[in-house]
Protein backbone atom coordinates (compact mmCIF):
# COMPACT_ATOMS: atom_id res chain seq x y z
CA UNK A 1 0.00 0.00 0.00
CA UNK A 2 1.60 3.21 -1.12
CA UNK A 3 -1.09 5.86 -0.68
CA UNK A 4 -1.35 8.09 2.36
CA UNK A 5 -3.14 6.10 5.02
CA UNK A 6 -5.96 7.60 6.96
CA UNK A 7 -5.64 7.27 10.69
CA UNK A 8 -9.12 8.61 11.40
CA UNK A 9 -10.18 5.46 13.19
CA UNK A 10 -7.00 5.35 15.28
CA UNK A 11 -7.48 8.98 16.29
CA UNK A 12 -11.15 8.47 17.20
CA UNK A 13 -10.24 5.44 19.31
CA UNK A 14 -7.42 7.29 21.02
CA UNK A 15 -9.75 10.22 21.80
CA UNK A 16 -12.40 7.85 23.17
CA UNK A 17 -9.83 6.16 25.44
CA UNK A 18 -8.50 9.56 26.57
CA UNK A 19 -12.02 10.82 27.30
CA UNK A 20 -12.59 7.63 29.25
CA UNK A 21 -9.46 8.20 31.34
CA UNK A 22 -10.31 11.87 31.97
CA UNK A 23 -13.82 10.84 33.01
CA UNK A 24 -12.35 8.29 35.42
CA UNK A 25 -9.96 10.85 36.91
CA UNK A 26 -12.79 13.34 37.33
CA UNK A 27 -15.08 10.82 39.01
CA UNK A 28 -12.37 9.34 41.22
CA UNK A 29 -10.91 12.68 42.34
CA UNK A 30 -13.62 13.10 44.99
CA UNK A 31 -12.34 10.00 46.74
CA UNK A 32 -15.85 9.01 47.70
CA UNK A 33 -16.25 6.21 45.15
CA UNK A 34 -14.73 2.84 45.86
CA UNK A 35 -14.97 1.44 42.31
CA UNK A 36 -16.19 -1.95 43.41
CA UNK A 37 -17.73 -4.20 40.79
CA UNK A 38 -21.19 -3.43 39.45
CA UNK A 39 -21.93 -7.10 40.12
CA UNK A 40 -21.51 -6.38 43.82
CA UNK A 41 -23.63 -3.24 43.54
CA UNK A 42 -26.34 -5.40 41.92
CA UNK A 43 -26.02 -7.92 44.73
CA UNK A 44 -26.47 -5.19 47.33
CA UNK A 45 -29.53 -3.96 45.44
CA UNK A 46 -31.04 -7.45 45.59
CA UNK A 47 -30.47 -7.49 49.35
CA UNK A 48 -32.10 -4.07 49.61
CA UNK A 49 -35.13 -5.10 47.55
CA UNK A 50 -35.73 -8.34 49.44
CA UNK A 51 -34.75 -7.02 52.86
CA UNK A 52 -32.46 -10.02 53.32
CA UNK A 53 -28.78 -9.41 54.11
CA UNK A 54 -26.25 -10.27 51.37
CA UNK A 55 -24.69 -12.96 53.60
CA UNK A 56 -27.97 -14.88 53.78
CA UNK A 57 -27.73 -15.85 50.11
CA UNK A 58 -26.08 -19.22 49.88
CA UNK A 59 -24.87 -20.81 46.62
CA UNK A 60 -27.39 -23.22 45.10
CA UNK A 61 -24.50 -25.17 43.62
CA UNK A 62 -21.28 -25.21 45.68
CA UNK A 63 -18.48 -23.33 43.96
CA UNK A 64 -14.80 -22.53 44.26
CA UNK A 65 -14.13 -19.01 45.50
CA UNK A 66 -10.63 -17.55 45.04
CA UNK A 67 -9.29 -17.10 48.57
CA UNK A 68 -7.95 -13.59 47.91
CA UNK A 69 -8.23 -10.78 45.38
CA UNK A 70 -4.60 -11.51 44.39
CA UNK A 71 -5.50 -15.00 43.26
CA UNK A 72 -8.60 -13.68 41.56
CA UNK A 73 -6.57 -11.11 39.63
CA UNK A 74 -4.10 -13.82 38.57
CA UNK A 75 -6.91 -15.88 37.12
CA UNK A 76 -8.33 -12.85 35.31
CA UNK A 77 -4.87 -12.06 33.95
CA UNK A 78 -4.60 -15.66 32.80
CA UNK A 79 -7.90 -15.33 30.96
CA UNK A 80 -6.81 -12.12 29.23
CA UNK A 81 -3.34 -13.46 28.39
CA UNK A 82 -4.86 -16.55 26.81
CA UNK A 83 -6.89 -14.25 24.56
CA UNK A 84 -3.81 -12.16 23.81
CA UNK A 85 -1.82 -15.27 22.93
CA UNK A 86 -4.39 -16.49 20.40
CA UNK A 87 -4.72 -12.98 18.96
CA UNK A 88 -0.98 -12.57 18.47
CA UNK A 89 -0.71 -16.04 16.99
CA UNK A 90 -3.40 -15.43 14.36
CA UNK A 91 -2.30 -11.91 13.44
CA UNK A 92 1.29 -13.16 13.13
CA UNK A 93 0.11 -16.05 10.97
CA UNK A 94 -1.81 -13.71 8.67
CA UNK A 95 1.09 -11.26 8.42
CA UNK A 96 3.40 -14.15 7.56
CA UNK A 97 1.02 -15.27 4.83
CA UNK A 98 0.96 -11.78 3.37
CA UNK A 99 4.74 -11.62 3.30
CA UNK A 100 4.87 -14.90 1.39
CA UNK A 101 2.28 -13.86 -1.16
CA UNK A 102 1.80 -10.08 -1.29
CA UNK A 103 -1.75 -8.94 -1.94
CA UNK A 104 -2.40 -8.08 -5.61
CA UNK B 1 -23.30 -8.42 34.40
CA UNK B 2 -22.72 -11.64 36.28
CA UNK B 3 -25.55 -12.69 38.49
CA UNK B 4 -23.75 -14.22 41.44
CA UNK B 5 -24.26 -17.82 42.48
CA UNK B 6 -27.18 -18.10 44.87
CA UNK B 7 -28.65 -14.73 43.97
CA UNK B 8 -31.24 -16.07 41.56
CA UNK B 9 -34.12 -18.27 42.77
CA UNK B 10 -33.94 -21.85 41.47
CA UNK B 11 -37.03 -21.45 39.24
CA UNK B 12 -35.50 -18.53 37.36
CA UNK B 13 -32.16 -20.36 37.07
CA UNK B 14 -33.93 -23.26 35.42
CA UNK B 15 -35.94 -21.04 33.08
CA UNK B 16 -32.85 -19.16 31.81
CA UNK B 17 -30.95 -22.42 31.42
CA UNK B 18 -33.81 -23.73 29.28
CA UNK B 19 -33.72 -20.56 27.17
CA UNK B 20 -29.93 -20.76 26.75
CA UNK B 21 -29.54 -24.45 25.95
CA UNK B 22 -31.05 -24.51 22.43
CA UNK B 23 -28.71 -21.67 21.38
CA UNK B 24 -25.65 -23.40 22.78
CA UNK B 25 -26.58 -26.79 21.28
CA UNK B 26 -27.22 -25.26 17.87
CA UNK B 27 -23.94 -23.35 18.25
CA UNK B 28 -21.97 -26.52 18.97
CA UNK B 29 -23.52 -28.21 15.93
CA UNK B 30 -22.75 -25.17 13.73
CA UNK B 31 -19.20 -25.09 15.03
CA UNK B 32 -18.66 -28.79 14.29
CA UNK B 33 -20.10 -28.41 10.80
CA UNK B 34 -17.90 -25.40 10.12
CA UNK B 35 -14.72 -27.13 11.31
CA UNK B 36 -15.49 -30.22 9.20
CA UNK B 37 -16.26 -28.18 6.09
CA UNK B 38 -13.60 -25.54 6.04
CA UNK B 39 -10.82 -24.93 8.53
CA UNK B 40 -10.00 -21.64 6.84
CA UNK B 41 -12.26 -19.74 9.22
CA UNK B 42 -10.63 -21.05 12.40
CA UNK B 43 -8.05 -18.23 12.69
CA UNK B 44 -10.85 -15.65 12.38
CA UNK B 45 -12.82 -17.51 15.06
CA UNK B 46 -9.67 -17.38 17.17
CA UNK B 47 -9.46 -13.60 16.83
CA UNK B 48 -13.17 -13.10 17.61
CA UNK B 49 -13.00 -15.47 20.58
CA UNK B 50 -9.77 -13.91 21.81
CA UNK B 51 -11.49 -10.55 22.13
CA UNK B 52 -14.28 -12.03 24.21
CA UNK B 53 -11.63 -13.54 26.50
CA UNK B 54 -9.58 -10.35 26.75
CA UNK B 55 -12.36 -7.77 27.06
CA UNK B 56 -14.49 -9.72 29.53
CA UNK B 57 -11.45 -10.02 31.82
CA UNK B 58 -10.96 -6.24 31.97
CA UNK B 59 -12.93 -4.64 34.72
CA UNK B 60 -12.97 -0.96 33.96
CA UNK B 61 -14.05 1.96 36.12
CA UNK B 62 -17.03 4.01 35.06
CA UNK B 63 -18.85 7.24 35.77
CA UNK B 64 -21.13 5.68 38.37
CA UNK B 65 -18.15 4.92 40.61
CA UNK B 66 -18.24 1.20 40.09
CA UNK B 67 -16.41 -1.13 37.73
CA UNK B 68 -17.70 -3.31 34.97
CA UNK B 69 -16.34 -5.21 32.02
CA UNK B 70 -16.96 -4.98 28.27
CA UNK B 71 -18.23 -8.14 26.54
CA UNK B 72 -16.44 -8.23 23.17
CA UNK B 73 -19.14 -10.34 21.56
CA UNK B 74 -19.95 -8.02 18.64
CA UNK B 75 -17.11 -9.08 16.36
CA UNK B 76 -17.91 -12.78 16.67
CA UNK B 77 -21.61 -12.08 16.15
CA UNK B 78 -20.95 -10.35 12.83
CA UNK B 79 -18.54 -12.99 11.56
CA UNK B 80 -20.11 -16.18 12.89
CA UNK B 81 -23.64 -15.33 13.98
CA UNK B 82 -25.44 -15.68 17.28
CA UNK B 83 -25.22 -19.45 17.80
CA UNK B 84 -21.45 -19.89 17.55
CA UNK B 85 -20.98 -16.72 19.60
CA UNK B 86 -23.16 -18.21 22.33
CA UNK B 87 -20.75 -21.15 22.59
CA UNK B 88 -17.63 -18.95 22.78
CA UNK B 89 -19.27 -16.60 25.29
CA UNK B 90 -20.51 -19.62 27.24
CA UNK B 91 -16.95 -20.97 27.55
CA UNK B 92 -15.75 -17.66 29.02
CA UNK B 93 -18.67 -17.53 31.45
CA UNK B 94 -18.07 -21.16 32.46
CA UNK B 95 -14.41 -20.38 33.19
CA UNK B 96 -15.44 -17.39 35.32
CA UNK B 97 -18.10 -19.42 37.15
CA UNK B 98 -15.79 -22.34 37.91
CA UNK B 99 -12.57 -20.54 38.83
CA UNK B 100 -13.41 -16.94 39.67
CA UNK B 101 -16.75 -17.15 41.49
CA UNK B 102 -18.03 -14.54 39.03
CA UNK B 103 -21.43 -15.96 38.36
CA UNK B 104 -22.07 -19.60 39.17
CA UNK B 105 -23.31 -22.80 37.61
CA UNK B 106 -26.91 -22.18 38.68
CA UNK B 107 -26.89 -18.65 37.26
CA UNK B 108 -24.84 -19.61 34.18
CA UNK B 109 -28.01 -19.95 32.12
CA UNK B 110 -29.12 -16.41 32.97
CA UNK B 111 -25.61 -15.03 32.38
CA UNK B 112 -25.39 -16.79 29.03
CA UNK B 113 -28.78 -15.39 28.02
CA UNK B 114 -27.53 -11.85 28.72
CA UNK B 115 -23.90 -11.90 27.52
CA UNK B 116 -23.59 -14.82 25.12
CA UNK B 117 -27.05 -14.73 23.53
CA UNK B 118 -29.11 -11.58 24.17
CA UNK B 119 -26.34 -9.06 23.46
CA UNK B 120 -25.32 -10.92 20.28
CA UNK B 121 -28.97 -11.16 19.11
CA UNK B 122 -29.34 -7.38 19.43
CA UNK B 123 -25.96 -6.83 17.76
CA UNK B 124 -26.95 -9.15 14.94
CA UNK B 125 -30.19 -7.24 14.43
CA UNK B 126 -28.23 -4.00 14.09
CA UNK B 127 -25.82 -5.70 11.68
CA UNK B 128 -28.61 -7.01 9.45
CA UNK B 129 -30.25 -3.60 9.48
CA UNK B 130 -27.08 -1.77 8.43
CA UNK B 131 -25.36 -4.43 6.33
CA UNK B 132 -26.73 -3.33 2.97
CA UNK B 133 -26.70 0.40 3.60
CA UNK B 134 -23.97 2.72 2.31
CA UNK B 135 -22.87 3.37 5.90
CA UNK B 136 -19.13 3.07 6.42
CA UNK B 137 -18.45 -0.52 7.51
CA UNK B 138 -16.36 0.53 10.51
CA UNK B 139 -19.28 2.58 11.78
CA UNK B 140 -21.44 -0.53 11.40
CA UNK B 141 -18.91 -2.54 13.45
CA UNK B 142 -18.90 0.20 16.10
CA UNK B 143 -22.69 0.22 16.37
CA UNK B 144 -22.99 -3.59 16.41
CA UNK B 145 -20.43 -4.03 19.20
CA UNK B 146 -21.69 -1.11 21.27
CA UNK B 147 -25.27 -2.35 21.08
CA UNK B 148 -24.26 -5.96 21.88
CA UNK B 149 -22.38 -4.72 24.94
CA UNK B 150 -25.13 -2.42 26.23
CA UNK B 151 -28.00 -4.81 25.61
CA UNK B 152 -26.16 -7.49 27.62
CA UNK B 153 -26.43 -5.30 30.69
CA UNK B 154 -30.02 -4.28 29.95
CA UNK B 155 -30.95 -7.98 29.87
CA UNK B 156 -29.16 -8.62 33.17
CA UNK B 157 -31.19 -5.78 34.68
CA UNK B 158 -34.34 -7.31 33.24
CA UNK B 159 -33.53 -10.78 34.59
CA UNK B 160 -32.95 -9.42 38.07
CA UNK B 161 -36.05 -7.21 37.93
CA UNK B 162 -38.22 -10.20 37.01
CA UNK B 163 -36.81 -12.23 39.90
CA UNK B 164 -36.91 -9.36 42.38
CA UNK B 165 -39.83 -7.02 41.66
CA UNK B 166 -39.88 -4.09 44.06
CA UNK B 167 -42.56 -4.23 46.75
CA UNK B 168 -43.64 -0.78 45.67
CA UNK B 169 -43.79 -0.39 41.89
CA UNK B 170 -43.02 -3.98 40.90
CA UNK B 171 -40.84 -5.11 38.03
CA UNK B 172 -40.51 -1.68 36.42
CA UNK B 173 -39.20 0.09 39.54
CA UNK B 174 -36.82 -2.79 40.07
CA UNK B 175 -35.70 -2.70 36.44
CA UNK B 176 -34.91 1.00 36.66
CA UNK B 177 -32.83 0.41 39.80
CA UNK B 178 -30.81 -2.40 38.21
CA UNK B 179 -30.61 -0.50 34.91
CA UNK B 180 -28.91 2.40 36.70
CA UNK B 181 -26.43 0.04 38.35
CA UNK B 182 -25.58 -2.03 35.28
CA UNK B 183 -26.50 -0.28 32.06
CA UNK B 184 -25.59 3.31 32.94
CA UNK B 185 -22.19 2.13 34.20
CA UNK B 186 -21.79 0.35 30.89
CA UNK B 187 -22.42 3.27 28.49
CA UNK B 188 -18.85 4.68 28.39
CA UNK B 189 -17.38 1.18 28.35
CA UNK B 190 -19.58 0.16 25.44
CA UNK B 191 -18.50 3.21 23.43
CA UNK B 192 -14.80 2.52 24.00
CA UNK B 193 -15.33 -1.14 23.15
CA UNK B 194 -17.08 -0.16 19.91
CA UNK B 195 -14.13 2.04 18.90
CA UNK B 196 -11.54 -0.60 19.74
CA UNK B 197 -13.32 -3.40 17.89
CA UNK B 198 -13.92 -1.17 14.85
CA UNK B 199 -10.17 -0.54 14.82
CA UNK B 200 -9.46 -4.26 15.14
CA UNK B 201 -11.81 -4.89 12.25
CA UNK B 202 -9.83 -2.41 10.18
CA UNK B 203 -6.65 -4.40 10.84
CA UNK B 204 -8.37 -7.68 10.00
CA UNK B 205 -9.46 -6.16 6.70
CA UNK B 206 -5.99 -4.82 6.03
CA UNK B 207 -4.44 -8.24 6.58
CA UNK B 208 -7.12 -10.63 5.41
CA UNK B 209 -9.87 -8.88 3.39
CA UNK B 210 -10.66 -12.07 1.47
CA UNK B 211 -11.77 -13.95 4.58
CA UNK B 212 -14.25 -11.23 5.59
CA UNK B 213 -15.57 -11.26 2.05
CA UNK B 214 -15.75 -15.06 1.84
CA UNK B 215 -17.55 -15.50 5.12
CA UNK B 216 -19.99 -12.85 3.89
CA UNK B 217 -19.77 -10.20 6.60
CA UNK B 218 -19.53 -7.45 4.00
CA UNK B 219 -19.48 -7.46 0.21
CA UNK B 220 -16.26 -7.01 -1.73
CA UNK B 221 -17.48 -3.58 -2.87
CA UNK B 222 -17.97 -2.42 0.72
CA UNK B 223 -14.53 -3.72 1.72
CA UNK B 224 -12.91 -2.13 -1.31
CA UNK B 225 -14.62 1.17 -0.57
CA UNK B 226 -13.38 1.13 3.03
CA UNK B 227 -9.84 0.29 1.88
CA UNK B 228 -9.88 3.07 -0.69
CA UNK B 229 -11.16 5.52 1.90
CA UNK B 230 -8.35 4.47 4.16
CA UNK B 231 -5.65 4.79 1.52
CA UNK B 232 -6.76 8.10 0.07
CA UNK B 233 -6.98 9.59 3.53
CA UNK B 234 -10.62 10.55 3.32
CA UNK B 235 -12.97 10.61 6.29
CA UNK B 236 -14.10 7.45 8.04
CA UNK B 237 -17.50 8.98 8.68
CA UNK B 238 -20.82 8.40 6.96
CA UNK B 239 -20.61 8.48 3.18
CA UNK B 240 -23.58 8.91 0.96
Amino acid sequence: MTGIRSYTLEIITLLAVLAFIVLFLAVSSGGTRNFSGSDDAGTRKIAELTGRPVESYQPLIPQYVPPSSEIESTLFALQASFGGLVLGLVFGYWLGQRKQAPAP
Amino acid sequence: MHIMEGFLPAGWCLLWWLVALPFVIRGILDLRAMIRKDREYLPLLGVCGAFIFILSALKLPSVTGSCSHPTGTGLSTMCFGVFITSVVGGVVLLFQALLLAHGGLSTLGANMVSMAIGGPVAGYAVYRLLKNTPLNIYLTVFLVTTVADLVTYIITSFELALAYPAGNGGVITSFVAFFIIFAVTQIPLAIVEGCVLALVFKYIIRMKPEIIEKIGVFSSEQIEKARLAEESGSSAGVRS
